[in-house]
């Protein structure tokens, strides 16, 4: 037997019901409110809605009935003899008919609230969750009087081919946006469709320890593990992580809060070389910088000289071979050299002006200063397994602690490897979500056009084509390149700020919806999603794995090591068995610059014999005699010189 | 605190085959010579260390008079200078080519130096507050690396070397000695070192700010000649040693007092001259020679000489001024035939007449002769001689 009705369609001259919006009163005791789907029923019809507003009046035709009848006191007005009639009346949009054709207006029938199975109706999720090849992904529940309904994305629809990108705007700290990140990544891991491909993340980690411990389990509440089970998900954190941070400027203690030894196995550096920084040596150019001389300079380093040996007789009689940052300064110094020498009309070297070439060089010098740990002088770079992605894992690149222009670099470069393999169709898996917070500052809606804005455009526009899917975040959505959000095919709104409700993005919104957007409590979200016709609200439960916060009070980052234990640290990692007094033995006395080098090939050669390999490429150290007073030595005889 | 830089003496390198009235190679006894008074200028000197950057000898196995030769020098040099170490590192030319012909450096062990024949070794003078590590050839060509770096409390970290530095020196520069392993400046931590006693490039060459080669003693690369002209190029007059201050980095060359010059004379040009003229030309560079022609080391370069006026010119008395000299060469070079026109090219076949006519034009002939009736007359021969063939 189905529950009774909760309230019953009304249409007036003034308040018709139409195809995309209808009004019902309730008693005034009801469940309903802001954001719920009811479900009228008519003979030969049902229509799905979602309460966007709401109204409440009496008898009365004017507040000052009101003021007269309790004579101007607002006690006595309690006393009154009858209570007087009041009329709860809300508005619904429409999320769906049935039949949908012909599109007719709202009848008058009763109105009940959404079970589970209205719910699915409702948003149209029967479309991928029903059919053969199921595709949804869980992303909440759709949460009213004690009755939860669990809320699926389309797979196709967040992560391609169909519409991909999702976004997120809140203010910060109540927003939940890392949560709701964290979550939804956690459920895409579990519930991608095996026949859609694989799936791996890379997570940009721009502030703090955000996302600094996807993979420690954190706890939750019983009320979350229900949701979990209501979803259909396990509580568990991202297991299969892998995490790269840039060095710091010591050139051994990783830059990142995740420097605890327990967490050591999949904490790996993330280090480049003159060829890594090279190909996108645009980024590192500012507006005014950008030219075509400048470009063409560029592509004359990379194509000629980098990685190679280049001959100029003018500059000098041996060949250049530049491999670090230090040879391609010793060829700059050439080239400026010759044109000194060269005095008057020694202002172009090969077609190139002196002006050009030493923009580049001081552009290219600088990331150099201002990267350093990211960027190493001894080529031997540490970079993200491309080519070599793992199905269902995070790949964390922890840049919080960098310098913004290299922050820019690791953006660039990251986005462009992931774009090339995907083209290719090499990178290991056939989709890869990349999020990026702070959409704010890397892609604001003013401002100068950088590199890094125009490379997250290109992502929005182009990449779910190729499986590149990003998933970003911000404060204030209207203040972010319009075309980037507008290409998010879901959009997620936490808690918002007023003002920033007050810009004309949010005009299709109620005042009613506003207002429960500005006091949203955690873990709540608003969703748009292309099958859902109407904004739907949904509560998610908190990600099974340690937030920032509480991950650096259960594992506080390990004090910066002497140098010797950080050298040791790092071997340890590619094998178990080396000993630190052992490694402090062999590094102690030796040079920094010597032990880095020696570190960085043993990194890259992985050789089964860490420590061996490690000794090897320090060099035979070479102990001090002492040489004591030596002896006196009989004179020469005379007359024993053969060559007299 | 001084220290003397001495590399490259190739004691018992054997030249040119002329011999002194003891019957030894003359320039074997100039090498000794010149290494003798480098030793005494350096006890003169005072230095406070004494530091040879290999190629002591020429070869592995060095004539037994250049052994003893360079015996008793250091003998002299360690009686005289008792408290200052002298340090010798192998060079490529002294290092065995297998293990178990050894070094004869060692031997001078046996005087109080410190040898590095085939490992670096660090040699840790406390009383000068000094630390030297010696890297011979032989250590930089195993296969194991070698950390080249300063170590220990020392004040002064000097380092000696045999090698050559990479991007330094042209690699098609004629004066460089061949089989020295190439070193970067990385890895001999160029700027870490008070000082860097380099060996093996015959021409005096700082290497960064506190490096030098000091150069050979004589004249005994592969072309000695383009080590001249670099020498000239730089303004350098002669072979010669380094003495070092330590503390301050300041670097004085002294310079060896040769037995004999090495004069490279300035090219003729023979393009249109006949055998006498050339003969002149040839008389007038050897007279320019300062202190003229004997027992020095000379050449001259004469260019575009044709064979037969090669064939014509005094050859008598170039054996005359060869006797003289130590070493004269005087290097006649062909002229330099550019082919105008090709063959199988098109165009009409020239007929036997006309090429006999070409080429007599061309033809280098003695001066009393008149080319025009040499060349009607040698047309009218091979065009009987052709008339001739035709009958019947």
């Amino acid at each position: 037997m189905s529950a009774p009705p909760i309230g019953r369609v009304v249409a007036t001259e003034l308040k018709p019901s139409t195809p995309h919006q209808f009004y019902f009163w309730t008693a005034t005791e009801s469940a309903v409110g802001i954001g719920a789907i009811v479900r009228v029923d008519h003979p030969g019809r049902t229509v799905y809605g979602v309460v966007t507003d709401g109204m409440a009046y009496a008898d009365l035709a004017s507040p000052l009935h009101a003021v007269i009848g309790a004579e101007g006191d607002p006690a006595a007005a309690a006393h009154e003899p009858t209570s007087r009639t009041e009329v709860r009346l809300f508005l619904a949009a429409v999320l769906r008919q049935i039949p949908e054709e012909p599109l007719q207006p709202v009848p008058l029938g009763a109105v009940h609230l959404a079970s589970d199975a209205d719910v699915e109706l409702a948003l149209r999720m029967d479309a991928y969750t029903r059919s053969e090849r199921p595709t949804g992904i869980p992303v909440g529940v759709y949460a009213l009087g004690g009755h939860e309904s669990p809320v699926l994305l389309d797979a196709d629809f967040l992560l391609g081919p169909e519409a991909a990108h999702l976004n997120i705007t809140g203010v910060s700290g109540l927003a939940t946006k890392t949560s709701a990140v964290e979550f939804l990544l956690s459920s895409i891991f579990q519930t991608f469709p095996s026949h859609r491909g694989s799936i791996a993340a890379v997570c940009f980690n721009v502030k703090g320890p955000d996302l600094c411990f996807l993979d420690q389990p954190g706890e939750i509440s019983e009320r979350d593990h229900a949701l979990y089970d209501k979803l259909g998900l396990a509580a568990e954190p991202l297991t299969s992580a892998r995490y790269f941070a840039p060095f710091k400027a010591d050139g051994v203690n990783l830059n990142t809060l995740r420097t605890h030894e327990a967490l050591q196995h999949n904490t790996e550096p993330l280090v480049w070389g003159l060829r890594e920084v090279l190909d996108y040596a645009e980024v590192v150019m500012n507006r005014d910088d950008i030219d075509a001389k400048a470009d063409a300079f560029i592509d004359f380093l990379a194509e000629r000289v980098v990685g190679r040996e280049f001959t100029d007789e003018l500059l000098r009689g041996k060949p250049f071979r530049v491999e670090s940052f230090a040879d391609l300064e010793e060829f700059f110094r050439a080239i400026f050299d010759f044109m000194e020498a060269m005095g008057r009309g020694g202002e172009v070297w090969r077609t190139h002006h002196i002006a050009t070439i030493r923009k580049v060089r001081n552009r290219l010098g600088n990331i150099s200063t201002r990267a350093k740990g990211l960027v190493i002088d001894d080529g031997a770079p540490n970079d993200l397994p491309w080519g070599r992605f793992d199905d269902r894992t995070v790949y964390v690149v922890d840049v919080a602690g960098v310098d913004p222009l290299a922050q820019d670099l690791v953006f660039a470069r990251c986005v462009s490897k992931l774009r090339e393999h995907l083209e290719r169709r090499d990178l290991g898996v056939d989709h890869v979500v990349v999020f990026v917070d702070e959409l704010n500052k890397y892609a604001p809606a003013d401002g100068p056009d950088t590199y890094v804005r125009k490379m997250l455009l290109d992502l929005a526009e182009r990449g779910r084509y190729l499986g590149l899917v990003l998933f970003s975040a911000q404060q204030f959505r209207s203040q972010v390149q319009r075309r980037i959000v507008g290409n998010a095919g879901t959009s997620v709104f936490g808690r918002m700020d007023m003002d920033e409700l007050a810009t004309p993005a949010y005009a299709t919104l109620s005042p009613a919806i506003k207002i429960k957007l500005a006091t949203l409590p955690k873990g709540e979200l608003m969703l748009r999603h292309p099958h859902f016709t109407q904004p739907i609200f949904a509560r998610f439960p908190r990600p099974a794995m340690l937030s920032g916060r509480e991950g650096v009070e259960r594992f506080p980052p390990g004090a910066e090591l002497p140098f010797a234990d950080a050298v040791a640290r790092q071997l340890k990692q590619l094998d178990r068995r080396v000993a630190t007094d052992a490694v402090r033995a062999l590094v102690e006395g030796r040079q920094e610059l010597d032990v880095r080098r020696a570190l960085a090939l043993t990194r890259r050669t992985r050789p089964d014999d860490v420590l061996a390999f490690f000794t090897a490429k320090l060099g035979r150290r070479v102990g001090g005699e002492v040489v004591t007073a030596r002896s006196t030595i009989r004179p020469v005889p005379s007359g024993v010189d053969p060559y007299q | 605190m001084k220290l003397a830089h001495i590399a490259d003496s190739h004691l018992g390198i054997r030249q040119y085959h002329r011999q002194t009235p003891t019957g030894i190679n003359q320039r074997e006894a100039d090498v000794a010579n010149a290494f003798r008074g480098v030793i005494d200028d350096v006890i003169a000197q005072r230095a406070d260390v004494v530091v040879i950057a290999g190629d002591l000898f020429h070869s592995v196995r060095p004539t037994n008079a250049a052994i003893v030769f360079a015996f008793r020098q250091f003998q002299r040099l360690r009686e005289a200078l008792p408290k200052a170490p002298v340090i010798v590192v192998a060079g490529n030319h002294d290092t065995p080519r297998s293990s178990e012909t050894g070094s004869i450096l060692k031997l001078f062990e046996e005087l109080g130096l410190s040898v590095a024949a085939d490992v670096a070794r660090r040699f840790e003078f406390p009383e000068l507050d000094l630390s030297v590590l010696a890297v011979p050839h032989q250590a930089l060509v195993d296969p194991e690396e070698l950390q080249i770096r300063p170590d220990g409390p020392a004040r002064h970290q000097v380092l000696v070397i045999h090698a050559e530095v990479q991007g330094l020196l042209p690699a098609d520069r004629p004066s460089l000695e061949y089989g020295g392993v190439v070193v970067t400046p990385d890895q001999v931590g160029s700027g870490a070192w008070s000082y860097i006693a380099w060996g093996h490039y015959h021409v005096r060459h700082q290497v960064g700010p506190k490096g030098w080669y000091p150069g050979s003693l004589e004249y005994t690369s592969n072309n000695i000649w383009a080590e001249r002209a670099e020498e000239e190029a730089n303004g350098i007059p002669g072979k010669g040693w380094l003495m070092v201050d330590v503390a301050s980095g300041m670097v004085t060359p002294h310079l060896v007092k040769h037995a004999r010059q090495v004069v490279d004379l300035p090219p003729i040009y023979a393009d249109g001259l006949d055998a006498s003229q050339l003969d002149a030309a040839i008389a007038d560079r050897v007279a320019s020679v300062p202190g003229g022609l004997a027992q020095q080391i000379v050449r001259l370069v004469v260019h575009d000489v044709p064979r037969p006026v090669a064939r014509e010119v005094d050859h008598a008395r170039i054996r005359a001024w060869k006797a003289s000299a130590l070493h004269f060469h005087l290097d006649m070079r062909r002229p330099v035939r550019l082919r105008l026109t090709g063959s199988g090219a098109p165009g009409r076949r020239q007929t036997l007449p006309e090429v006999v006519h070409d080429w007599l034009e061309h033809r280098v002939l003695p001066s009393e002769i008149d080319r025009e009736r040499f060349v009607a007359r040698g047309v009218e021969l091979i065009e009987q001689v052709d008339s001739d063939g035709d009958g019947p």
